[in-house]
Parts: structure tokens; sequence; C-alpha cells
């Protein structure tokens, strides 16, 4: 027998470490768990590669202001005609009448001429950026007011504008010069803003929601309750053992399966988007960042549903039912913080702290992100046509649903160290009320 | 006290102190109830050292008493002390414990010796010590052989030797066994009581259930009877035996040729009746079981008759039952 005296760590070592190698052992045993990892690897593999698919697409390029098209039907696209001041409406007026004249120029120099070059560094009021690259409004032939139709005293310029509306909201409107970023290119931006959403709507819905909660929902709710079901419970019940140890150790052993299986999948996704996602580098490094945080948040997620539903199959013989309404509670919450994220009800919600880590860290990783779904929706704003109703770039509406601000009010780092405070305060109180709920039941 | 002659008379320097040793296991007035219906009524019992038979037929209170002991349920009234501490507040006397549970569900895909040395771990031995106590105890109940084959492989009576086992490997002062012969093979059931004997000789205190008499009576002289939540008997099985030995009983044969035997068997003076409940069986009616016991195999191998079986019909648990019930009238 034992006779060194004993540690804190000796002693969590016997029977912790006992504990958690045989539940890990006894997940390993069963069909069960493998179905439920199976399940879920073969989800998220479905997802990467439509993703990888779709990356792998062309986006068509979208003459967005309409000068490729020869209005007036003298063989020289709208653009052309602009840049060198004849009428482009009318074929009577045309480059080929200067002396000497001027070929016509292919009418695909005239899509995606002038992209954005937006430097967006006030997050408050009013500010100027943009460049007119291909020089329809720099035209030496206009005038300075017509340079300058956003009357903000900055010729061929773009103005951003954000204020308070009297009813509190955030009002964010954009006024471009003429001729200023108007014809964006589509391909280039439609896949970053896919890459972009993809990386936040698999980390939020993939990971977080459809892992969070179903791992624990199959795997934790009957950590305590089968043991009870099938009378096994009597041999751990007969050591010197607490029941809240047990409990705490019960989870601790699925964490043990779940977190490396999270982190297994997290690193698939990582390397996928870094070497699939758009961009000229060979890897997306930056985003490394965005996918850690997201592995954290599903581990953080996976913690506290773990000991809720663990707590409940104790509470309960048929837990899993009462931890469905918990399941739809949170699901309502993830789409909710997408929409508001700052409602005061995501407070009352695990899901809604588990997201506000991936918002808060990619709002850090990606600190332009803001700025990039703004010119996406506004997407050159439809200048010179009248054929393209809606402005928006593909990709940017997706992009901006699963992107928010973590509502807080605090910084990004303040708000990721906040919630993961939250989170874990969360796990322990589980942790305290499965405890309590053991310890008063009999067993028979 | 017997004066030790070997003290050489050195006068103590310390003030002593009177260690007060708690009973292994102390109920008070216990009583377990769910709803109006009493599992167990006001049960009052102090037990240390020695093998104890608890008797009692299904649903008497013997499981019910021995969740109660490791603190599975909590009493409805009443105090219960393992080594001085309740067990429903607090776990740690089960360090002192060795339990054997009744539920035939194990972990069928643990090896014996996995089993054992993996739960050694909770009474907080390393996971080196807790296999070299797995061996120890796997050896003291004969499966060294099988100590590595799967669990879910072993017949019956081998996972009840492996629950004992891992009962056993903490080295426990108290071991409670729940039925711990039920549904064995002969072989199976005379190693677990030689066991059990072993460990009472070892000076341990040890509290065996069982519905079936004879079983206890292999194990144990002292008993405790349940019978509807309610102690009906403690103390020693022979002297209420001796008791149950004068009340009428019966003694069924079977035998080739039931009349012969009858013949010869009617010379005995204990004997006051005999019937023929068919032709293959003769009943003898008795007020001293004992003295016919003695008789009855002279009898049968001097007179050459072929018997089959001799059965006591009512030498069980049903008969004392009802024997202590009545208040001694049958």
């Amino acid at each position: 027998m034992a006779t060194k005296p004993d540690s804190v760590f000796r002693s969590l070592d016997r029977k912790a470490a006992a504990i958690v190698e045989f539940t890990l052992r006894q997940y390993r045993t069963r069909t069960s768990t493998w179905v439920v990892l199976g399940v879920g690897f073969t989800a998220l593999a479905l997802i990467f590669l439509i993703y990888i698919d779709v990356m792998a697409s062309e986006f068509e390029s979208v003459d967005n202001d309409g000068d490729s098209f020869d209005s007036d039907g003298d063989g020289y696209p709208t653009g052309q005609e602009r840049k060198l001041g004849t009428d482009p409406f009318s074929d009577e007026s045309h480059p080929g009448m200067f002396d000497p004249p001027i070929e016509p120029e292919p009418a695909s120099k005239y899509i995606n001429e002038d992209g954005f070059d937006w430097d967006v560094t006030a997050s408050f009021g009013e500010q100027s950026t943009g460049y007119d690259d291909d020089g329809d409004c720099l035209n030496s032939n206009r005038t300075a007011s017509q340079k300058d139709t956003n009357e903000n005293g900055i010729p061929c310029d773009v103005s951003i504008q954000r204020f308070t509306s009297p009813t509190g909201e955030i009002v964010i409107q954009i006024f471009a010069d003429e001729g200023v970023d108007e014809d964006p290119d589509e391909d280039a931006y439609t896949r970053e803003a896919i890459h972009l959403g993809f990386v936040l709507s698999i980390g939020k819905l993939g990971f977080v929601l459809l892992l969070g909660i179903f791992l624990p929902l199959f795997m934790a709710t009957g950590l305590i309750r089968d043991e009870m079901t099938s009378g096994t419970m009597h041999y751990m019940l007969a050591k010197p053992v607490a029941r809240s140890e047990v409990f705490l150790y019960r989870t601790l052993g699925y964490l043990g399966i779940v977190w490396p299986y999270v982190i297994v999948l997290g690193i698939l996704g990582a390397l996928v988007s870094g070497f699939v996602g758009s961009g000229d580098d060979f890897f997306r490094f930056a985003d490394l960042g965005v996918w850690l945080a997201i592995v954290f948040a599903t581990m953080m997620a996976t913690l506290v549903y773990g000991m809720l539903f663990n707590a409940l199959g104790v509470l309960w013989k048929y837990g899993i039912i009462l931890a469905i309404p918990f399941a739809a509670w949170e699901l309502g919450m993830a789409l909710l913080s997408m929409g508001a994220p700052d409602a005061t009800i995501l407070r009352f919600s695990v899901i809604g702290w588990a997201l506000m880590i991936i918002d808060s860290v990619a709002m850090m990783v990606w600190p332009n992100l803001d700025t990039f779904i703004l010119m996406g929706e506004w997407g050159g704003g439809g200048q010179g046509s009248d054929i393209f109703g809606s402005s928006s770039l593909q990709g940017s509406v997706p992009l901006s649903f699963f992107s928010s601000k973590p509502g807080l009010g605090l910084s990004a780092f303040a708000s990721t160290i906040v919630a993961t405070l939250v989170l874990l305060i969360q796990a322990v109180v589980f942790w305290f009320i499965g405890g309590a709920l053991f310890k008063g039941k009999e067993i028979q | 006290m017997i004066p030790d002659f070997d003290q050489q008379g050195q006068a103590q320097t310390k003030e002593w102190t009177p260690e007060v040793q708690a009973p292994a296991i102390l109920l008070e007035n216990v009583s377990k109830s769910y709803g109006r219906i009493f599992a167990l009524s006001n049960i009052t019992l102090a037990l240390n050292g020695g093998v104890t038979g608890i008797l009692g037929m299904n649903g008497a209170g013997k499981s019910t008493l021995f969740n109660l002991l490791m603190g599975k349920i909590k009493a409805s009234q009443g105090s219960i002390k393992l080594f001085g501490t309740n067990p429903w507040k607090n776990p740690a006397p089960y360090a002192r414990v060795g339990f054997v549970p009744e539920h035939e569900k194990m972990y069928d895909w643990m090896t014996a010796h996995g089993f054992v040395s993996t739960f050694a771990r909770l009474n907080g031995l390393t996971r080196d010590e807790a296999g070299i106590e797995a061996d120890r105890v796997l050896e003291f109940v004969g499966l060294t052989d099988v100590a590595y084959k799967k669990i879910g492989e072993f017949s019956k009576g081998m996972r009840q030797r492996v629950k004992i086992a891992h009962a056993l490997v903490n080295d426990p002062e108290l071991i409670i066994l729940d039925e711990p012969l039920q549904g064995c093979d002969p072989l199976a059931r005379t190693t677990i009581m030689n066991v059990i004997r072993e460990l009472g000789k070892m000076g341990r205190t040890v509290l065996v259930s069982s519905h079936i008499l004879q079983e206890i009576e292999r194990i144990t002289e002292q008993i405790v009877i349940l019978h509807q939540g309610r102690l009906l008997a403690l103390g020693n099985l022979h002297s209420i035996r001796e008791r149950l030995d004068q009340i009428p009983h019966r003694i069924s044969i079977e035998a080739e040729n039931p009349k012969a035997l009858a013949k010869d068997i009617i010379d005995i003076d204990e004997v006051f009746g005999i019937s023929f409940p068919d032709g293959r069986n003769v009943s003898i009616q008795t007020h001293n079981l004992g003295a016919i016991h003695a008789r009855l195999p002279k009898i049968i191998v001097e007179n050459g008759h072929k018997v089959s079986s001799i059965d006591n019909p009512d030498d069980d648990l049903a008969s004392i039952l009802g024997y202590l019930t009545s208040g001694g009238r049958v």
C-alpha cells in the first residue's frame, strides 16, 4: 500500500487519471462513439469539399458601370469615349474623328478597370478614400464640379460617413465621386469574400453549433446516466471518491475524446482553407488565428455543454430529452448572434459567448474585415449604369451575415477574455449543479 | 487481562488515551421507506469482525441494507456509520471497504487485470501499485491464468471471482458481498466460499447475503435474518437450527423400491409417520432431523437399498422464516 505522502497532484493523478483513462477506453469500445464522430467528420468533410469546389471555379466578371458597351454603335466602348471626352451616346462623336484618329479599344479593357483603393482608418465620422484608377474621373476635360459630385471638396474620392442616427443606430453612408472605384474585380472580391465567409460560417455553424452541441448531446448525456442504468455505477461509487469528483472526471474523460477530435478537424479545416483559399500567398497564415479561435470556442462549448448535458442525464433517465430544448435555444441564439450580436438575451446562452470569441479574434486577425464588407455591399455604387439594380458584389451579403461585432462594446481582446471567463464560470456552475444532483441521487 | 510476562516493568511515561475503535458497521434504528412502504424498518445492528450471513427472501431488505451501507441511498430514519462515519455524506470510509455488487453487468471489454487495477487506483493507488495489487488479488481468487482475458469471455463464476478480487484490492477491513454465489457452478461456489472463509480467518469483517440457507451454513454460523424489512433474528445459526430440529420435518427419499425402504425405516424411533406421495418416493415425518440423518445412511447401506436422492424439503429458509414468524409454532 501507498506509504508516500500524498500531494494534491499525486492523489489527483491516481483517482482522476484512473477515471479519465477508464472513460476514454470505454468510449473507444462503443460503436456509438465512432458513429457520432464519423458523422461529424463526414458532414464537415462534405462542406470542405463544396468549399474547395467553389474556390476552384471562376466568378464571372461583371461590368459594374456598363462602360464596356458601345451604346451609340460607333465601335468605341463607352469607357474609351468618356475618357477621351467624346459623346458616348452619339455615333457622330467618337475618337475615330480625332486627328490622328484613335483606334477603338477592346471592350474587355473596360471591365474591372477601376477597383477598390480603400484605406479606411477611421471608425467614426467622415473619411475620404479611394482612387480613380482608370482616369474617367480625373480626366482633365472635366470641370471641378464634375470631379466632385459628392461635394466634399476633394476631387475624385469616395467619402465614407459614419454617424449615429437619432434612434441610436450607427448609419454608414458612402458617397463616391462619379467614376471612382466604380468597376471592381468581382472574381477577386467574391473569392475573398467567400473564403472569409466560409471560415466564419463553418467556424460558427459547423464547429461551435454542430460539433459543440451534438457531440455533448450524444456523448455526455450518458456519462453518469448510462452507468446508473446498467448498474455498473456501483463499482465506482464503492470507492472513496466523492460523487462530484466522479462527475468531473467522467466529463474530463469525455473531453479527452472530444477535444482532440475538434483539434484535428480544426487543423484539417485550417489546412484546407489555408491552401485553397484566395490570395497570392502559398498559404494563408493569417487565417490560422481565426482557426485557433474556432477550435478554442468549440472546445469551450463542448466543455460547458458537456457539463450541462451530463447534469441533465443525472437529473432524469431521459436527460437527452431535456437537452433538446437547450439545443434548440442555443440554435436560436446562434442565429440571433449573427443578426444582433449585442442583444442582451445572448448573455443567457452558451453559444453567444462562444461565438463572441470567434468574432473578437476575427476582428483582431482581419482588421479590414469591416471595410471589406462595406466595399462589397457598396460594390461600386452602380454608377453610370441603369442596367444593374443591386450593386452589391457577390459574397458580400453572406459574409456580412456571418461576421458580427462582439456585442459587449469592449475591445476585441477584452471581449475574448470576458467571453472565455464567462464560459469557464458556466462550466463550473454546471459542474456544481451536476455534482449536487448526483450527490442527492439515490441509486438502486 | 492476561499479564504480559515479557514486559520489563517500564513505567508508562505518556498519559494513556483510550483508542475508541468504531465498529465496522453500526446501524441505529435505521429505516428506509419508499412512500408508505418500508423496505427496512428500525434496524439496529453492530458488526465487527468475522463472517456474517445476511439471510432473507427476495425483497426482505438485503439489498436495501447494502445500498444504505454503500451510501447509494439515504436512510429515511436512524443513523448509519461505517467506521464511525456516515457513508451517505462522506465516501472516505470506503477506503477500508470492499463491495461486491449483486448486479451482473460488468465492463465486458476490460480484462480481469485491467478491471481490478483500474478500480484499485480509485482507492488512491498509483498505476504501478495497482498493477501489483491486482496480480495479488487475482491470484487469491484463483484467476491468475486468465488475468489478461476479457471479462466478456468469462463464465458466471469467474465473473463473480473478478468482482471479489476487485473488492479485495485495497486490502479492506470490511467486505460486503451481495449474493456472491448466485448462478455459480459448484466449483466456483466452493472457491468463493473458501475465499470468504479465508477472509474471515484473516480477521476481516465480512458480510454475505443470500436467500439460500445451505450456502450460508457452509460459510458461517453467525447470521442475521431479515424478513419483510425487519430484523427477525440475529445470532448463531446452530442455536436457531437446534430449535428448528424439534419441529416436525419431512425427509423425502427417492428410491428404487420405496416400500421396502419404508419397512426398514419404520423401526427408527424418531419416525412418526411415513407416506408415499408417488411410486418412487417415500416421505418420512420426524421431530428429530439430526437423529434420522445419523442413522439413515447405515440403514440404506446395510439393507442394500438403491437410493437416488435424499431431500429435506422443509430445511430451507422458508421454513425457518415460517417458524420464526409464527413465534415458534408450526
